[in-house]
Formats: C-alpha cells, sequence, structure tokens
C-alpha cells in the first residue's frame, strides 16, 4: 500500500497538544513526507489522546489512542502493509467497532458537540461541508425573528451556562425592549476548575459558534457581538478570531450578511482570569473597562446591559446548539430528554474516572450512565463516592443518589445544580470536608470583594472548615456552618456568593456522618485530613528496602536496610506528607 | 407618585426611588454604609434588608437597590431582619480594627452608630487583625485600609463626582482593598471628597489628626474666602483655633462638594505670619504701635492730605475678598469721608466695560440664574474662555453631575486645551486661534441662522436688528469662520446644534474672555447668540432658556463691584453722575456730598499715582503690586505716593510698601455676607473672636472716620446690611437673619426693567497680535487649583502640595529647544525676567506658554505689559 493514500487526522485540542500532538505529526511528517496531515480538535476523549485517525485508501478507518512518536513508524508500516497492528492502542477499526474505548463515543448523543474532533477547526469549507452557515441562511431567506423565537421555544433548550432560564424567553425580553442598538454576548468565561467545555467548543468548532451567534443576534435584533473568552485559552482566541476573519471573507458575519437586511459584527474580548467575570453584570462591566464586579438587578441586561443597552449573554454551549436546532426543527431537539428538560448536555468529567473528557447526553440519562457506560468506572477500582456537579457552585451527590436523572429539577431537587456541565467524580479515597473546604476556599479567593457576606462570610466558612479539618472544631460549628450557609446564600448580591456554600452545604446534608466523626473522635474516614491522621509501618509486609526512609523530607524514618521489623515512623516528627506511602512497593505504610 | 406601605406607615413617593430613601425621608431609619443619596447605589454592604410584600409574595429585599412599586407592604424590623443586620456587623467588626480611641471619626462613625443602635455588644467570630499597610504617602490624605468596609464610596464619588477616578477597588476576596494604579503615590485633585463620604475612619485628613475629638468641635457654618462660587463650608473649631472645614451635603449649592482650596486652605487663619499688630513706618521700618496711635496717625495724614490737595488726591481699591459691608463702608468713608471718587477694586480695572455688560445681560434676562446649583439642571454647558477645573472647580463638579445624571452636552472653547474630565456623549472642544473667540461665537450664530436652528420669525418679531445681523454677516461663512477660528466647519455646526437644543444651556463666562482687550466684543456676541435663542423658545418656563454666567475671580469680587467700589456707580450700580441717585445717598448718609463726587477721566487709579494726580492709597484687602498686570508700572505708582495705608491680614508686597498698616480679621473672625458670581449674597458666621489683636475691615474705617470727626456708627454687619437694604434698591427685600437659611440673589428678587433687544451690530474681526521678533512667544496666565491670593500663599496645607510655580511648554517648542520636565528655563519679557521650572504639555498651541499666576509669591505680573506680552524662553 502506498502511504500516498493514507489521509491522517491527528487531534489537535489544548489536551492533544498537551499530550503530545505536535511530536507525533512532526513524527509523520518525518517518516512519510508526502502523507497527508489534517489537525481536528479535541473529540473528546481526553483520557485517549493522542488520538490519531488513519484513513486508508479503502476507506477504512482505524482510531489510535495514545499515541506517541515512537508508535508513528509502526502505524505508518502496518498499513503500508508491513508489520503488526498496534493492537493496544486501537480505539476503533472496521474489524473491531464495539470496543470497551470506542463506547465512549457511540453511546453519546453529539449535537452542541457534533463537529467538535471531526473537523479542522480553522477551515470554514470544511465547517460548510458539514451543513455549516446553513441555518442561518436559511433564516435570513425565510425566516422572521419571531419565527425564530418561536422555533427555539418548540425546541423548549435552557441556559446551558448553569441557571437553565428558558432561552426563548430571555431572547423575548431583549427582543421587546426598545433600543437603537443592542449586544448579543457570547459568554466563554468558563472558570470551574475542571470544566472545559466551551475551551472545546471555541477551539474545534468556532465556526458553530458564530453561526449560533448569528441566529440569536438575529432573534433579538442585535447588530454588535462580544465573545468574552478566557485568555487562558489562547488556543480558542485564535481559532475563534481567524473564524470571525472567515467568516467576515465568506460573507456570513459583517454588514448586510447573504444581502439581506442583517448586519451583525463580532468582537472577541479576552477576560483577566476573574471567576466573576463569568457572572452576567460582572462580565458587561468587564467590557465595559470597568473592574469586574456584578451589579444589582433590575435592571436586568435583557433591558439595560452593556453600555446601557438591551443585551443578551448566552453560554457557549447554548450557542452551539442553535444551528443543529433550526436545521432539524425545534421538535427534533425536544425529542431528546424529558418534560422538564429537552436536548442534550455536555459534561466536562474528571476526577476518579477512568474515561475522563467531553460527554454530551441527552437529559434524562442517569448519572450512573453516564460515569459506568461512558466513564468507564473508577479509575482506582475503588468504589464512587459521590460526584461535584456544578464546580464550586454546584453540589455533591452521593452514590446513592446515582440513579437520579440528568434534568434540571432532579439536579436541583439534590441541592447540586446543573452548572455549566463540570462533573468531578470522587471515590473513597476523598474526605468530603476536605472538598467542601477546597471548593469554598476557590470561591472565597475569587468574590470580588464586593458585599460583606460573600467577602467576609465565606472566609469565616473556610476558617470553621479549616477547624473541622484540623480536629479543633465543635459541634456548634456545624450550627454556625448551618447558619452562615444560609445567609449567604440568601443576602448576596450575586450568583457566586449565592451558590458558594453550596458544596459545603450538600455535604453536611449527605456527609453529615464524616463531618460528626472530625468532631467527634478527630478522625478522617477517608485519611486525608493532615492533621488528624497517622502514618505507620506494617512491620509484617515492609520487605526493609529504605526507599520510605530516603524520601522521607524530616527525616522521621529510621531503620536498618535489609533488617525486616526495623523500620519505624517517628510520629514527633511526621508531618503526613504522604511520601513514604507513595513510594512503598509493598504497601506496608497504613494510613488511618 | 407611588404609594406604598413602610412599617404600618402610608407613603407617597415619586416614582423610581428605592425604599432606602423613601423610608428615610419619611423617617424610618434603615441602616446602611454603602448608600449615599449623592452617588450612585452599590449595594455592597447589605445591611439595609427589608421584608417586600408585593402581589401576595414575600421576600427578603435589600432596600438600596430596590425601586419602590405601587402598594408595597415593606417591614423594616422584623426579627429575622434584625438577625440579618447583626451578623452583617459581626463580619465587619471581626476584621475591623476597634480602634476607635485613637480614630479621629469616632462619634461620627457610620460603623459605630449601628452597632450601637443593634446593641451589638459580643461577636461570634474570633477577632482577626489585618495589618494592611497604611496608605501616607501625600501631606493631606491619609488612608488606613484595616479600618475600610469596602463600601465604595469614596471609588465612586472620586470618579463621578469628581472626574478624577484616582482610587479603585484592587484584588479579590478577602483581599480586596482600595489602592490607586500600580500603588503609586495618590494624584489627585485632592478635593477630600473621600474624606466627607468615608462612613469609617478610613481616610482621615492628616492635617487634622489627633487634634480634637468629633464631640469636642464647634461647627459654624460659613462661606468659603476662596473663589467666587461661594461653597457653604462648615468651620470646624476648638478652643478658639479652626482646626478643619468639613461640608454639610444638605446646606449650600455645593452639596457637600469643595475643592482643595476649600477644604484644606483655612490653616492661614492660624498663620505665624499674620500681622500681629499695627504698623507704623519709622525710618523705613514697619514697626508695631498701638490701634490709637495708628488710627490718630492715620486720621491725620488724611486730613492734612485732604487739606492742601483736595479729597480727590487719595485714592481708594476695594477688596474682592473682603465682605459686602466692608466694601460699603469703604466706598461710603471714601466719598463722604475721604471725599473722592477715586476708588475702584481691581475686577474692575482689568475689565472695565464688564459692569456695563453684565448690568445688560441681567436687563435682558440673559442672567437670570437663581443660583450656580442650577447648573446641574443643565442639557448643554458651554464654557467660553473659562478653565472650570482650575478656577471654579465646583462649577465642574456641578457640570458633571448635570452631564452624568441629566445626560447633557459639554462644549468647551478656549485657546488651551484646558483639562475637564467628564463623562459627556457629546464633548467638544473649539480650539481657536489667539484672539477669534468673537468670531467663533458669531460663527455659531451665523450657523444657527442658515441652517434655521430656532424659530426666526420668532426672534425677528422679539427683537430689533436680526435684519442687519443677517447682512453683516452675509459674507461670513462657515467656511471664512473656521479659517479664521482653526475649528473644524463640522465641529462649528456641531456646537451650534448642541447650543440651539431645546432644554437649558449654561454658558459660562471666562476670564480669559473677560479680561482680553476683545472681550467686550465677544461678550456682546454671546448676548446675541442668547437673544436668537430665548426669544425663539416661549420664555414662560425655565427650560428651553439659555443663561450667562460671568466668571469672577475671588470670593466677593462680586460683591465690591455691587456695593459701588467703582468710579461709576453709588452701591447697585447706581450711575454716579444722575442726581436722584446722589441725593438718595445724601439723604441716607445725613451728609452733603463734595462736588467731587462725580464721573473723573477714564484712567484709573494707577495710571493717575504715575500721573502725580494722586497723592496717597487707601488699600483694603488687596496686593496689586502682584495682582495687577504690569507690575513694574503698578510698583512705579505706588513710589510715586506720598502716604499709603494697607489694611491686610498679611504683610503682602503692598502692606510692605505701606506707611501704616492695620491687622484685619479673616473669614472666620468676621461676619458678614459675600455674593458669588451667580449674584448670590451669602452669609457668613463668626467661628472664632478675632485671632491676635486683629479688626474688622469696616470696624477700623469707622475709628479713623470717627477720628476724621465724620460719625460712621454701626453696631454690628447686620446694621450695615439694613442700611443697604433701605438705601440700595437691587438689595430691598435683603434681612440678614433670612440669609441663614436661604441666599439672596439680587437679580432674581427683582424684575429688573426688560427692553426689546437690539442686536449689537459687530464686524467679526479676529485681534490681531503683532509679532516681535525676539520675543517669539506669548505668555498666557491663567488660574490654578492650589492657589488663589495671600491665603493660600499661607497656607501649609496647600503649598505643601503645590510648592513650586511653573511654565507650561508646548510639547513641540520643548523638543525643538531640548527643555525637559522640571528643566529650569528662562523667560524674557522687555519688562522683566524670571526663572520656572518647565511642565510640558500637549494643551497649549505652538509658541505660547503658559504660567498660573496665582502663585503670589512668583510675580508673574512683572513680565506683563497691559495687553499680549510677548517673551523668549531659554533654557537655564
Amino acid at each position: 500500500m502506498d502511504a500516498n493514500n493514507l489521509n491522517v487526522i491527528v487531534g489537535e485540542g489544548t489536551c492533544g497538544i498537551a499530550a503530545g500532538s505536535k511530536e507525533v505529526i512532526e513524527a509523520f511528517q518525518k517518516y512519510a513526507p508526502e502523507i497527508k496531515i489534517r489537525t481536528v480538535g479535541c473529540v473528546g476523549m481526553c483520557h485517549q489522546e493522542v488520538i490519531t485517525e488513519i484513513n486508508d485508501n479503502n476507506g477504512n478507518r482505524y482510531i489510535y489512542g495514545r499515541v506517541t512518536k515512537k508508535n508513528v513508524p509502526q502505524i505508518i508500516k502496518f498499513h503500508q502493509g508491513e508489520g503488526d497492528r498496534l493492537n493496544d492502542n486501537l480505539i476503533y477499526s472496521p474489524e473491531e467497532q464495539d470496543t470497551d474505548k470506542w463506547k465512549y463515543l457511540a453511546h453519546q448523543t453529539r449535537i452542541a458537540l457534533r463537529n467538535v474532533g471531526f473537523l479542522d477547526p480553522t477551515s470554514i469549507s470544511e465547517y460548510e461541508q458539514r451543513d455549516g452557515y446553513k441555518a442561518i441562511r436559511k433564516i435570513l431567506r425565510e425566516m422572521t425573528p419571531e419565527q425564530v423565537i418561536e422555533e427555539i421555544k418548540v425546541s423548549s433548550i435552557r441556559g446551558r451556562g448553569g441557571a437553565g432560564f428558558p432561552t426563548h424567553i430571555k431572547w423575548s425580553f431583549a427582543r421587546k425592549s426598545e433600543g437603537d442598538s443592542k449586544y448579543l454576548i457570547c459568554n466563554g468565561d468558563e472558570g470551574d476548575p475542571g470544566a472545559f467545555m466551551d475551551r472545546s467548543l471555541l477551539e474545534g468548532d468556532p465556526h458553530n459558534v458564530i453561526e449560533g451567534m448569528l441566529i440569536a443576534a438575529y432573534a433579538i435584533g442585535a447588530s454588535r457581538g462580544y465573545a468574552y473568552v478566557r485568555a487562558e485559552y489562547p488556543l480558542a482566541v485564535k481559532n475563534f478570531g481567524k473564524a470571525i476573519r472567515d467568516a467576515h471573507e465568506r460573507g456570513v458575519l459583517g454588514d448586510n450578511i447573504q444581502g439581506s437586511n442583517f448586519s451583525f459584527d463580532i468582537k472577541i474580548k479576552e477576560g483577566a482570569g476573574a471567576f466573576v467575570c463569568g457572572e452576567e453584570t460582572a462580565l458587561i462591566a468587564s467590557i465595559e473597562g470597568e473592574r469586574g464586579m456584578p451589579r444589582f438587578k433590575p435592571p436586568f441586561p435583557a433591558v439595560k446591559g452593556l453600555f446601557g443597552k438591551p443585551t443578551i449573554i448566552n453560554n457557549v454551549e447554548t450557542l452551539a446548539n442553535l444551528p443543529w436546532i433550526i436545521n432539524n426543527g425545534g421538535a427534533a431537539y425536544a425529542a431528546y430528554g424529558t418534560e422538564d428538560s429537552k436536548g442534550t448536555k455536555v459534561f466536562a468529567l474528571a476526577g476518579a474516572i477512568k474515561k475522563g473528557g467531553l460527554v454530551e447526553v441527552p437529559m434524562g440519562t442517569k448519572i450512573r450512565d453516564v460515569l459506568e457506560d461512558i466513564g468507564g468506572g473508577s479509575s482506582s477500582g475503588k468504589p464512587f463516592k459521590a460526584v461535584q456537579l456544578g464546580g464550586p457552585s454546584g453540589g455533591c451527590i452521593p452514590e446513592s443518589l446515582f440513579d437520579t436523572t440528568i434534568e434540571y429539577a432532579a439536579i436541583n431537587a439534590t441541592g447540586a445544580i446543573m452548572g455549566s456541565g463540570g462533573m468531578i467524580v470522587m471515590d473513597e479515597t476523598t474526605c468530603m470536608v476536605d472538598l467542601a473546604k477546597y471548593f469554598l476556599s476557590f470561591t472565597q479567593l475569587e468574590s470580588c470583594g464586593k458585599c460583606t457576606f460573600c467577602r467576609i462570610g465565606t472566609l469565616r466558612m473556610r476558617e470553621l472548615l479549616t477547624r473541622i479539618c484540623d480536629g479543633e472544631a465543635e459541634m456548634s460549628d456545624l450550627d454556625a456552618l448551618d447558619e452562615l450557609t444560609e445567609q449567604i446564600k440568601k443576602s448576596s448580591l450575586c450568583g457566586l456568593g449565592q451558590t458558594a456554600p453550596n458544596p459545603v452545604a450538600t455535604t453536611l446534608r449527605y456527609f453529615r456522618s464524616e463531618y460528626e466523626a472530625h468532631i467527634k473522635e478527630r478522625r478522617c474516614p477517608a485519611a486525608v485530613c493532615k492533621k488528624l491522621i497517622t502514618h505507620t509501618i506494617i512491620p509484617a509486609d515492609c520487605t526493609a528496602c529504605s526507599l520510605c526512609e530516603m524520601q522521607c523530607p524530616v527525616d522521621a524514618i529510621t531503620g536498618e536496610k535489609k533488617v525486616k521489623g526495623s523500620y519505624i515512623i517517628n510520629q514527633a516528627k511526621c508531618i503526613n506528607c504522604g511520601m513514604c506511602f507513595e513510594v512503598c512497593n509493598s504497601k506496608a505504610i497504613l494510613v488511618k | 407618585m407611588i404609594n406604598l406601605i413602610i412599617d404600618n406607615k402610608n407613603i407617597t413617593v415619586p416614582r423610581g426611588t428605592d425604599i432606602f430613601l423613601a423610608a428615610k425621608n419619611n423617617g424610618i431609619y434603615i441602616p446602611g454604609l454603602c448608600y449615599h443619596p449623592k452617588l450612585s447605589q452599590y449595594g455592597g454592604c447589605r445591611l439595609c434588608m427589608v421584608e417586600v410584600t408585593e402581589r401576595g409574595r414575600t421576600r427578603h429585599k435589600f432596600s438600596c437597590a430596590q425601586p419602590v412599586s405601587e402598594g408595597m407592604q415593606v417591614k423594616t424590623k422584623t426579627p429575622e431582619i434584625i438577625k440579618y443586620t447583626k451578623s452583617v456587623m459581626e463580619y465587619l467588626l471581626a476584621h475591623h480594627p476597634l480602634d476607635c480611641p485613637t480614630c479621629d471619626k469616632s462619634g461620627e462613625c457610620g460603623l459605630q452608630d449601628i452597632t450601637h443602635d443593634l446593641k451589638l455588644s459580643k461577636g461570634r467570630f474570633k477577632t482577626v487583625r489585618m495589618n494592611k499597610p497604611m496608605r501616607r504617602d501625600n501631606p493631606l490624605l491619609e488612608f488606613n485600609a484595616n479600618r475600610c468596609i469596602l463600601c465604595g464610596r469614596c471609588v465612586k464619588l472620586c470618579k463621578d463626582v469628581e472626574g478624577v477616578g484616582a482610587i479603585d477597588f484592587q484584588n479579590r476576596g478577602i483581599n480586596t482593598i482600595i489602592g490607586t494604579a500600580f500603588d503609586k503615590p495618590l494624584d489627585c485633585s485632592f478635593c477630600g471628597g473621600c474624606l466627607s463620604v468615608c462612613p469609617t475612619g478610613s481616610w482621615q485628613d492628616r492635617t487634622f489628626k489627633f487634634r480634637a475629638r468629633h464631640w469636642e468641635l464647634k461647627k459654624t457654618t460659613s462661606i468659603c474666602p476662596y473663589c467666587a462660587v461661594g461653597c457653604t463650608i462648615e468651620t470646624n473649631t476648638k478652643d478658639n483655633t479652626v482646626l478643619k472645614i468639613t461640608s454639610n451635603d444638605a446646606r449650600g449649592m455645593n452639596e457637600g462638594n469643595l475643592c482643595i482650596k476649600g477644604r484644606f486652605g483655612h490653616d492661614f487663619v492660624h498663620s505665624d505670619k499674620r500681622i500681629k499688630t499695627p504698623l507704623i513706618k519709622k525710618n523705613g521700618v514697619l514697626s508695631p504701635v498701638s490701634w490709637d496711635d495708628a488710627i490718630g496717625y492715620v486720621a491725620k495724614r488724611f486730613r492734612e492730605i485732604k487739606n492742601v490737595y483736595g479729597g480727590k488726591a487719595i485714592g481708594g481699591i476695594g477688596s474682592e475678598k473682603c465682605t459686602n459691608e466692608d466694601n460699603y463702608v469703604f466706598q461710603k468713608f471714601c466719598r463722604m469721608v475721604l471725599e473722592t471718587n477715586n476708588i475702584d477694586n481691581l475686577s474692575n480695572m482689568k475689565s472695565p466695560l464688564l459692569n456695563t455688560l453684565i448690568h445688560k445681560s441681567i436687563v435682558h434676562g440673559f442672567t437670570s440664574t437663581t443660583s450656580l446649583k442650577k447648573i446641574e439642571k443643565a442639557d448643554t454647558l458651554f464654557f467660553v474662555g473659562a478653565d472650570v477645573t482650575e478656577a471654579h472647580p465646583v462649577i465642574g463638579t456641578l457640570a458633571r453631575k448635570a452631564i452624568r445624571l441629566n445626560k447633557a452636552d459639554l462644549i468647551i472653547a478656549n485657546l488651551r486645551n484646558v483639562r475637564f474630565d467628564s463623562i459627556a456623549k457629546n464633548d467638544i472642544r473649539l480650539i481657536h486661534k489667539l484672539g477669534t473667540q468673537a468670531p467663533l461665537i458669531n460663527a455659531l450664530i451665523k450657523t444657527i441662522i442658515d441652517e434655521k436652528l430656532v424659530d426666526l420669525k420668532r426672534v425677528e418679531k422679539a427683537t430689533d436688528g436680526l435684519r442687519e445681523l443677517k447682512s453683516l454677516l452675509k459674507t461670513f461663512t462657515i467656511k471664512k469662520a473656521s479659517q479664521i477660528t482653526g475649528v473644524s466647519e463640522e465641529t462649528i455646526r456641531k456646537a451650534s446644534a448642541l447650543v440651539a437644543k431645546p432644554g437649558n444651556c449654561y454658558i459660562v463666562c471666562g476670564k480669559d474672555i473677560e479680561e482680553d482687550p476683545s472681550g467686550p466684543d465677544t461678550i456682546k456676541a454671546l448676548m446675541n447668540l442668547c437673544a436668537l435663542i430665548n426669544t425663539a423658545s416661549s420664555l414662560k418656563t425655565d427650560a428651553g432658556k439659555i443663561s450667562l454666567v460671568f466668571s469672577r475671580l475671588n470670593n466677593n469680587s462680586q460683591g465690591a463691584n455691587d456695593m459701588g467700589v467703582v468710579p461709576d456707580f453709588f452701591p447697585g450700580y447706581l450711575d454716579i453722575d444722575d442726581q436722584s441717585n446722589r441725593k438718595r445717598f445724601e439723604k441716607s448718609w445725613d451728609t452733603k456730598l463734595s462736588d467731587t463726587i462725580r464721573k473723573g477721566t477714564a484712567f484709573n487709579l494707577i495710571d493717575l499715582a504715575l500721573k502725580k494726580k494722586l497723592k496717597a492709597m487707601f488699600v483694603m484687602g488687596e496686593n496689586p503690586i502682584v495682582n495687577f498686570p504690569n507690575g513694574k508700572t503698578v510698583k512705579e505708582a505706588f513710589r510715586q505716593l506720598e502716604f499709603i495705608v494697607v489694611q491686610d491680614t498679611f504683610l503682602t508686597e503692598t502692606a510692605q510698601l505701606a506707611d501704616v498698616v492695620f491687622p484685619t480679621a479673616t473669614f472666620a473672625e468676621k461676619e458678614g455676607t459675600y455674593t458669588n458670581m451667580a449674584m448670590e449674597v451669602q452669609r457668613l458666621n463668626i467661628a472664632i473672636p478675632p485671632v491676635c489683636n486683629a479688626r474688622q475691615d469696616w470696624q477700623i474705617l469707622c475709628d479713623i472716620a470717627k477720628k476724621m470727626g465724620v460719625t460712621l456708627f454701626y453696631e454690628s454687619s447686620k446694621e450695615i446690611l439694613d442700611e443697604i437694604e433701605n438705601t440700595v434698591p437691587i438689595f430691598s427685600g435683603i434681612y440678614y437673619e433670612r440669609l441663614i437659611r436661604q441666599s439672596f440673589n439680587w437679580v432674581t428678587a427683582h424684575k429688573l426693567k426688560s427692553r426689546k433687544y437690539k442686536f449689537e451690530i459687530l464686524n467679526p474681526k479676529s485681534v490681531t497680535v503683532k509679532k516681535k521678533r525676539d520675543y517669539p512667544f506669548l505668555l498666557l496666565t491663567g488660574p490654578s487649583l492650589h492657589h488663589l491670593g495671600s491665603f493660600s500663599r499661607n497656607s501649609n496645607s496647600l503649598v505643601s502640595v503645590a510648592s513650586e510655580c511653573f511654565v507650561e511648554v508646548n510639547r513641540k517648542d520643548a523638543q525643538q529647544m531640548n527643555i525637559h520636565d522640571g528643566d529650569e528655563v528662562l523667560i524674557e519679557s522687555i519688562q522683566d525676567s524670571m526663572k520656572l521650572k518647565a511642565k510640558v504639555t500637549k494643551k497649549l498651541p505652538e509658541n505660547m506658554i503658559f504660567i498660573p499666576e496665582d502663585y503670589e509669591w512668583v510675580h508673574v505680573n512683572v513680565l506683563r505689559d497691559n495687553v499680549y506680552t510677548k517673551v523668549k524662553l531659554s533654557k537655564a
């Protein structure tokens, strides 16, 4: 077989680049300079990066995962008809279509992500080949803004940024607002730790987001748009910027688009790294050049927003669904999901899970199905304990509630929120108090400092949690936590403050016994909180290899090499850093 | 109007009011620390929670950010709300240093008050000291971040009210702090507004620190002694010492806003440089004498001079800084006792036609602004030749309020690109060429006529001479105007449209116009502009009117002229040659005025002295040696005199030339009235007894008169004002007691006769300034934010911030001459030369330099000749 006929596709999202996709591409060019290489965005299987797809001249697809530059010669050789197949890395081949790895994609329903990982994000024509800019052309030809809003109403899509406000209602507010100019903002300030839905969309399918913005702008009557993208997403900024320029050239962006009366232009505004700027009013303040601090509502942005003009802010994922809805009809979208929540939702799966990455599933899927079927179960093999949904603003859902279906009402009933889609999975080794402390510290540091409850109240909560983790708390502190939770939720100005206590509230609700163990028994059941645990050596298991002794940073471990049972840990010196546990090959370190 | 119930009380308030204000205005207390009526809502402190029931739903809302709605029921004191409010205070107090014993704010601190109110004695949280560093990078203001509760009031005041924006929030979460960009030293106008709105002791007045507790201070309402805006101030005293100046938001048109001079420039009152006793010159040295000796000596010498040369050999210069009462007695003393009409004040000497022009403007209703506060209701603001930021900062504050709340448009016509910070949507700068201000105004008139921006038929009916004006301007095309003035046609058109648009337009006519040789022409053109727009509108309401406000320099420049310290008029602009006016005063003063009391020659006092027509000069509270152009000539004129008497607080350059010097009281020790530039008469009150033997100016005059055998007897300022009320028609109806509550405006108090306006037909010609080859630069002088006269010069606070005079040089000129910021340059005119530090700027046109004229110790006037001064510049 001739290498000339091979088509190689390499995933080059940020995760791909981090896993070494540049090196893989270089290797392909080195070993087979004549080969055609395309780069695409992240297909969502971040645990399998670098993913490489080979299309041979017979039209067969072979997909390999975790490819390194060392694998490249073998792959080339095999497809030239020599040597063995790289079986360990194979995800998909014409012969084996139902591999365990392939399940990850096969069990998803991809609407927002339909193109991500399949097209070159820097090529507008590839997007057009996949029905790109068909929706906006259709709208301009045959639909009024009211009809567009009606179609979105039929689809029943709700804002994917977190709060889940019905998109068509928000739009009709702005549609009705009087004003010579209106703004549409694409909110890509994705700040939740562990969430990367927006990044993938902006990097991997920017034209889809632009088309979504065009549809929204047409519906509300906006002539100017901003894409607020985190500056920490350089590839997203780059690809999105190129997409805007290409769209201009193609005449789908700018003045009198496709010869209609509709004009729309987009500017990219790079966020400066404040979590709070994901909040609507703070985001508006940031674009206006002010410090990103939330403002009180009313007036709502749909009435008086950016520069005092009616403004609609839609999340990247919401926008990415719109072209599909217009092309296939609102009813087709509404066919997915449940009575309460229609369509699909993208999640960023991370934490103690075998297959982490981006997944899109229909509303109504059980959490357990996402974790087991797609995620492939716990990475450590230990049982799941809980899942944190919605990032620092969300809450913990315990394993016992994993049969909860993914829809707004059901999720909210657990005390968590749908959020923008961060799904962080925890197994038994996670201490829930420590987890609550981690998320609360994040919001506490990211508070803009405006309102007293959020600025000082969250600090007080963190102090209480620190006391609990340090084993210095009393039971009355739990009441104080309850009270603070209630007050901060109720009295904070913006969403950041109102949701900041959620991780604490939900862990207190589902894992109160763990809190009580910290307080009453001065014990950390997950053996995480440093001040409440001890490291000891189990003499029977110790091989006296001296590795732990060498690694201990405070010289707390003493013993004689090759003398079994001689190694002990001096508890007065030990700082519970866990280094000995990490290095021990014979699992002889007991953490309690 | 909206009806609602707050705490079972039925309340009616205007639509759009927030619950917080509705409650406050109806005597219901809701705690709040970030709310301030002057500023936009912030909603950060979370103290003002209330329970709101509307449309059957009961929810907790924050009252400062929640507008009222019909039928709303509000409860402010439920147990739940008190619990929340207490929690907020607990949070705040856990971090507050609680250093009340050493905090100047103690006693008037919002945090203290609410703590006390909620009976909070013990918090549940462990106290945490923040130990943030103090900001102590300037002589006046200090910031203690540990006491700060981040209410954001200072940030908003600095940005919105003052237009400065020197401070903002920094960092996140608990580390949020108020600070300057890049942590540089505070660089602002030092208005002290942050001090006035801070609810805690975070911002501190360094000049006041540790000098008194709040409850020891006596607050006396008074009027600021600096510029002609006339801000209401509160003089805070303890043990007869002025310790600080504060302001009350509810009093005066300044709404609690002051500038650096008003807030910090008070320490001259207790300066050790004050004249402590009367002085008489013996063997060329001024030596202390008793009051009796000094008064006796002056009376004797005046009598001698009067006998030998006649009364008219004595000149009198009244004061733009003294009260109306002082000035009234001064002109009465000169005319009645000294029998001279050679009296004047410096503002009239600088622009002799201004009084007549202002009077004309008043008669035709162009200047009928009841108060400067009206400016905040403006729809268009037009500053002509006025550097508001430097000269009248609080007018700038009022203008910014109009821009912020009323969305007013702004036009600034000036030779220099003067600084004015605002957020106006239409901010038009008409930077015109030298001497073309009159053509520029005519260009606006021409555009309005040509483009029919007003109803010309109406104008024609209500005025005379529109046809002549039209034919005069026939050949004066916009294109030509643009060429002459250097302002683009488009800008002229845009400005014309803004001036002519419906709504209130306020024109502030500045010193650059008034003191310019072409000033009268420009002012007449401005009046034509006013006539064109005002007669076209219905004039029934105040809306749709254009008003002219004339700038004045000092706190009572207007009053000195009103009180007749001018050669042409008796008090109240009554023609001095009119026999009925003469009789009116003879009757009131119970005297027969000398024949010399009539209009004299066209020469001013300096000219008369130079011509040796004057033998003696009586100067009250002025320093003409420094403050009058052509300083060399002024000095020369004073040298010609045989006898000079000066009344002043400080031994000024003029006082040093005097034969007798009387020490006078300052604003803090005085009572009486000042008249600001909008003709508002406002009352000041005695805060402390006279410092070091000083006397009120009018008292000294009465004492001399008595020694000269004429009884001028007044017990108090009130008696003088009563006499003014009785005698001077425009002041009838002014009562001393009523002035405590309300100012008196003599323009609006009397319907002055309005005649049909006749357009002034003036050729729109520009003034050409001849070039001198050896002196290529033109010297411009102007006001300074930090200094004004001998008061600021003796205020350590002001000098500490602005210690050195400077010369502004255009960037291009500076580049050519290799001059950099801070370099010393030599400025030479035909008259004299001086060295100053350079400030390189883009504000100036090329070939011009600018020197602020109010650094009194730098005698800029010696460089100047009467009209445009040409100078040369070199690196020293």
